[in-house]
């Protein structure tokens, strides 16, 4: 499944020295900034590594939100704000938007916009391990957990933290609710999506695949609409990968519906079903092709050339012949004008995000240690804040590798 | 905290009580 999915490319960062002289009074203070540079960076770093691990991400991501929450978390002992929450200031771009930087001086701007880029590199670690040739049963599974815990990752930030940003998030933001919901979307449909494959390989019933596929066509479908009032310039081309995986799961639904149908000697109706089936993987190849020439942030997955696609061409070819055949000599049904509708409900398969949990804050940040921040010292202290001027690069991203596609989704 | 009954497994039962995998498929396909 090489190229399967679209992903829209990671936020960048302007580096955070964390140099706070004057304000950080103790040396555990100092160690504290020290730490937070140093786990930052190596996080960022983890990013772009093609041999981190969800293991070493976790590990890279509770390093730096243990300490970035001594930030946040109230020391004290009371239920005001913590003291330090507003001294940094941090720079970020967002998936869609190119070079634009966002820049606010809140530590809970930072964890969002960090937990926001963790999140992508779960999407993008299950993409490339999906991409593998003969994809173990294993990794399938990493695959759809690695999805799900994304989309619990989205939901998180989106629940708890955003809220609490004073600035709110602009429009078409990475930040904003049409944009973090259809990443929350999404990724629930893409892990659905490794499921349905599994249902085929180990032959389950043909109404669970048709329910399934139908639920996850309507996840991509709501996405879909999520986006629709947004810039085109820059949600298009997701867009279009939205409606062409929308389409070929309803051509799935469709297919499946129409082997139920057959199988209660409901011939004519069948042949409808399997019509639409048709119709919608021709709209699904039409719009694989639009989404290849529209321009947009992202890389191109190239789905049409999958064999998990093309198998579908087949099948929906061999179902509506063999079904047009037994109507010729056995049932003489007439084919309704109208498609069945589809009424179905997964009972089975649908994906749920996982629970997202921050660490607890790192021992280190101690209400003693807190107390040695003084913020009187630190007013004249510039260098605590970035160059305005400075420009934010967008991230160097590692290739994504097509491999060799032999159809095994999950063996 | 009580005594876990059985072995530690990826099997788990959804809301209807069916023994599902980790995908949360039946683990018996039902063709």
């Amino acid at each position: 499944m090489a190229h399967w999915f679209h992903r829209n490319p990671l936020k960048a960062t302007a580096p955070v020295s964390f140099n706070l002289y004057g304000i950080a009074g103790s040396p555990a203070a100092n160690k504290i900034c020290n730490d937070l540079r140093t786990t930052r960076a190596r996080l960022l770093e983890m990013f772009t590594d093609v041999t981190c691990t969800p293991e070493i991400m976790k590990n890279a991501t509770d390093a730096y939100f243990s300490l970035l929450q001594g930030f946040i978390a109230s020391l004290d002992g009371t239920t005001q704000e913590n003291k330090l929450r507003y001294i940094q200031n941090f720079k970020w771009i967002d998936t869609l938007q190119g070079n634009t930087a966002s820049a606010q001086q809140d530590a809970v701007f930072e964890l969002v916009s960090m937990g926001f880029n963790v999140a992508v590199w779960y999407t993008k670690y299950a993409s490339r391990l999906a991409g593998k040739e003969n994809v173990t049963e294993d990794e399938a599974k990493i695959v759809h957990k690695s999805l799900k815990v994304a989309a619990g990752v989205f939901k998180h930030l989106k629940d708890i933290h955003i809220p609490r940003l004073i600035t709110p998030a602009e429009k078409g933001r990475d930040l904003e609710p049409r944009v973090i919901d259809t990443y929350i979307v999404q990724c629930q449909a893409e892990a659905q999506e490794v499921t349905i494959a599994r249902a085929i390989e180990l032959k389950h019933n043909a109404n669970l695949i048709a329910a399934l596929a139908f639920e996850t066509a309507n996840f991509y479908q709501k996405a879909d609409h999520t986006l629709n009032t947004l810039d085109p310039d820059y949600s298009s081309k997701w867009r279009k990968y939205l409606q062409l995986k929308q389409h070929f799961y309803m051509a799935y639904a469709y297919c499946y519906h129409g082997q139920t149908l057959l199988a209660s000697d409901k011939c004519g109706e069948a042949i409808r079903s399997l019509q639409e089936a048709e119709k919608c993987y021709s709209k699904a190849e039409a719009l694989c092709k639009e989404y290849r020439q529209t321009k947009g942030p992202g890389s191109t997955a190239k789905p049409s050339e999958q064999l998990f696609f093309l198998k579908l061409g087949g099948l929906i070819k061999n179902t509506l012949e063999k079904c047009q055949r037994e109507n010729g000599f056995i049932y003489f049904h007439k084919v309704p004008a109208e498609a069945p509708s589809l009424e179905l409900k997964a009972s089975y398969g649908l994906a749920e995000p996982v629970a997202f949990e921050l660490p607890p804050v790192s021992d280190q940040c101690t209400p003693d240690v807190y107390a040695t921040f003084d913020l009187t010292k630190g007013a004249k202290d510039e260098k605590a804040k970035p160059k305005q001027d400075e420009e934010v690069k967008p991230v160097k991203e590692p290739d994504l590798k097509p491999q060799k596609d032999t159809g095994c989704t999950i063996s | 905290p009580s005594i876990p009954e059985g072995m530690p497994s990826d099997s788990k039962t959804n809301k209807d009580g069916v023994l599902v995998d980790e995908f949360g498929l039946p683990q018996i396909p039902a063709t």
